[in-house]
């Protein structure tokens, strides 16, 4: 999985679970209702199904569980990294960059390894393993990228971790927040750019300044 | 068979009130003060109609806002405004109020008190919610129903102490009717295993009314006092903290989504067996699920935030596997209802009775909302599309709305007869439902498509994406189906009330036209 909580393998399998779920109750409803057979239910049908029931919460749990856990595994693996004094080349396949998001009202500020800040985007490589640090110091906020499938909650005085697989089709994709912040909590989006390969170099001298570059 | 008489009488199975015009002989104090329990229920009934329909036409404006992006009919804060009244008024206002009512106007027959004890509380109950409703009408507070602090503190709003205040009324409010829904139950004749299931429902309820009220009163009070720099609970700028106020507000907020749950259960309950004309399928199944929904409910609060830290986290985990096992009383029910539908043959006048067909339809709406819970509990998937997308919302439209909502109003038809003396119009009646089906179905699946494509809440514009534009169309056009079938139900309530059919006997029934071919006598 590219992002480990993407909607593919465990998720999508349960997603399936819970649409044939729905189906089923509404097939049974439908089917009490109209169908000219009558039918006594015996008890043991509920225990069966009650048994049915508990293992799709173990397996939901399970699932969850690994997924997010594997999510928190490149976090931590990060942390240990991050600690040391290494170069920015030793980081390499942990993650690509590291970027500061200040979340207010209303708006992100990104703040990238350079401490170059923007107010708008956050720019980034097609393909590149990104960590968000994302903070608020007023009030609860969200922390929403569509297309990377991730969804968070910020609540103030907190520092959130979140890492994301940029796209590989070079863009502008919507940023926004997801939690009521106040009046101004509709215009709080912006954009995760993903650069194109012809104008990467142009945009990455305008961006480095400083000793190296985190990606060729 | 003694058994099925038995069941029959602890399902509240029979014909239990006289029909007569009970609103046309109350007198304007009567409906004010009246103790007697028909008075409070129908004043109960009348309020939470207007709510709704104060409710509604909030709804109906903010959906025109939404139907098109970047046409700006309300402004921000009139829009949060709007949202913020819509959420509290049909929770507040409408649902609670409404099963509630009804409730009150079926325990003293169904459990055999001829009374409703605690009345006078009741009353009072009533008066504290009309108290907090002119509150929140004057004050128009814009933090949302959950008032998420610090943002919920300096919204900018001169009035909105008047919020907070309200918060706390309601609180009062719904304690007092959870403590008499409880006492009542308690008063079950016969013993445990012998009262109704409504006797269940409303003592279970009732009691996780008491505890969780305490909660939500704290919040009301704290937030007042912090507003007012007395206290700092809630303000992390002066040293409080936004992770108490969370954990404190979904120890009511998860609760207060049982509280119209259970009671309209306990309605569909009595009503099922009351237009077969047999008992449930299991009694003991149904008390062993209201047992579980109460005793799973206040524990499960914090799925409603995200966890602050990690799945693996034992908290956030056993927040999880909880959320995930209370599916299984709910799911106990449905099966329940389903099973009982399946028994016999369903006999013609249940088929013709309107509020039969609400029950039906609400049972298919809670399966259509219900299911999905099993994937909003898991942390993965929430932190993938669920959290705080229209997702949200269209999970809890289809319980609130498609199953409480439709099932209080099943009650309203069901009581219509009894309270007014004469029967609805049937045609009218027929039209409301169809229009409430298509509107709620369409409604709720656009919300779900929104969802799905992170749709954001408590957003008065967005960015013109066809995914966003099209799912916020299809809302829209299911809120005025759903606007245009209320405005039938109440042309229908009024006009009926005098030019109905009159009703003679038990305006319910159950009669088949092929009792001939039917199922042999046992």
């Amino acid at each position: 999985m590219e992002n480990a909580l993407g909607l593919s393998g465990g998720q999508a399998t349960l997603i399936a679970i819970t649409a044939g779920f729905t189906i089923l109750g509404l097939v049974g409803l439908a089917a009490a209702m109209f169908m000219e057979k009558r039918w006594k239910v015996s008890y043991s049908f509920e225990f069966l199904f009650i048994i049915g029931m508990l293992v799709l919460v173990y397996y939901a749990d399970w699932n969850s569980k690994t997924t997010y856990k594997a999510y928190q595994a490149e976090l931590r693996q990060w942390e240990e990294v991050a600690g040391t004094p290494l170069a920015k080349e030793d980081r390499k396949g942990v993650f690509d960059q590291v970027i500061n998001v200040a979340a207010f009202q209303w708006g992100f500020a990104f703040i990238n390894e350079n401490n170059e800040l923007s107010r708008n985007a956050a720019i980034v490589q097609p393909g590149e393993k990104v960590l968000f640090r994302v903070m608020s110091n007023d009030v609860i906020h969200g922390f929403n990228i569509p297309v990377a499938n991730i969804v968070a909650e910020i609540d103030p005085g907190d520092v959130r971790e979140l890492w994301i697989r940029a796209p590989d089709k070079p863009g502008k994709y919507l940023i926004q927040c997801v939690n009521y912040c106040g009046v101004g909590h509709a215009q709080m989006k912006a954009w995760l750019v993903v650069q194109g390969a012809d104008e990467d170099n142009e945009e990455t001298s305008q961006l480095d300044t400083g000793e190296g570059t985190s990606n060729g | 068979m003694a058994d099925k008489e038995l069941d029959l009488k602890r399902m509240g199975n029979l014909p239990h009130w006289d029909v007569e015009n009970l609103i046309g002989k109350m007198t304007l104090k009567s409906l004010l003060f009246s103790d007697d329990y028909r008075h409070i229920a129908i004043k109960g009934i009348l309020t939470s109609l207007v709510m709704l329909a104060l409710g509604g036409i909030m709804a109906i404006l903010f959906r025109t806002e939404l139907a098109v992006p970047d046409v700006q009919i309300l402004g921000a804060r009139v829009y949060m405004t709007l949202m913020t009244l819509h959420g509290m008024i049909m929770v507040f206002g409408f649902l609670i109020p409404l099963v509630v009512s009804v409730c009150y106007f079926l325990l003293p027959k169904v459990l055999g008190h001829e009374r409703l004890i605690w009345a006078k509380a009741a009353q009072w109950s009533y008066w504290l919610l009309i108290l907090a409703a002119v509150l929140l009408v004057i004050g128009r507070p814009d933090f949302t129903w959950t008032a998420y602090p610090p943002m919920s503190l300096r919204t900018g709003n001169p009035l909105l102490w008047m919020g907070y205040l309200a918060i706390f009324l309601v609180a009062v409010s719904e304690f007092l009717a959870g403590a008499v829904l409880l006492r009542n139950a308690l008063e079950a004749k016969g013993g445990w295993s012998k009262a109704p299931l409504m006797a269940w429902a409303t003592g279970t309820v009732g009691l996780l009314f008491m505890v969780s009220t305490i909660p939500l009163a704290f919040i009301g009070l704290g937030l007042l006092t912090d507003y007012l720099e007395i206290t700092a609970y809630f303000d992390p700028s002066r040293g409080g903290s936004v992770k108490f106020f969370l954990y404190v507000f979904w120890s009511y907020g998860h609760p207060a989504v049982y509280l119209p749950f259970v009671p309209a259960i306990a309605v569909l309950y009595t009503l099922m067996p009351r237009f077969l004309g047999h008992p449930m399928w299991s009694y003991w199944s149904g008390v062993a699920a209201f047992i579980l929904l109460m005793l799973g409910a206040i524990p499960i609060g914090p799925h409603h935030f995200q966890p602050l830290y990690t799945v693996s986290g034992w908290y956030e985990r056993m927040v999880q596997i909880l959320t995930l096992l209370v599916f299984i009383p709910s799911v106990l029910h449905v099966f329940n209802w389903v099973a009982t539908l399946f028994m016999e043959r369903i006999p013609t006048s249940a088929r013709r009775a309107v509020p039969f067909k609400f029950m039906v339809a609400s049972i298919g709406f809670i399966i259509y909302g219900g299911a999905t819970a099993f994937i909003n509990a898991q942390i993965s998937i929430d932190s993938d599309f669920i959290h705080n997308t229209y997702w949200i919302p269209a999970h809890f439209h289809a319980m609130f709305f498609g199953f409480v909502g439709q099932m209080a109003i099943a009650g309203v038809y069901y009581l219509y007869p009894y309270i007014t003396g004469r029967m609805y119009n049937q045609k009218l009646a027929n039209s409301h439902f169809w229009l409430w089906q298509i509107g709620l179905f369409t409604k709720i699946s656009g919300m779900f498509l929104a969802g799905y494509t992170y749709f954001p809440r408590w957003v008065y514009d967005y960015p013109p994406l066809p995914e966003w534009a099209s799912t916020q169309f299809m809302i829209t056009v299911g809120a005025y189906l759903i606007g245009l079938g209320f405005i039938l139900f109440l042309y229908n309530f009024a006009v009926s009330a005098s030019r109905g059919r009159q009703v003679e006997g038990d305006p319910w029934p159950v009669e088949d036209d092929a009792a001939a071919v039917a199922t042999p006598a046992e």
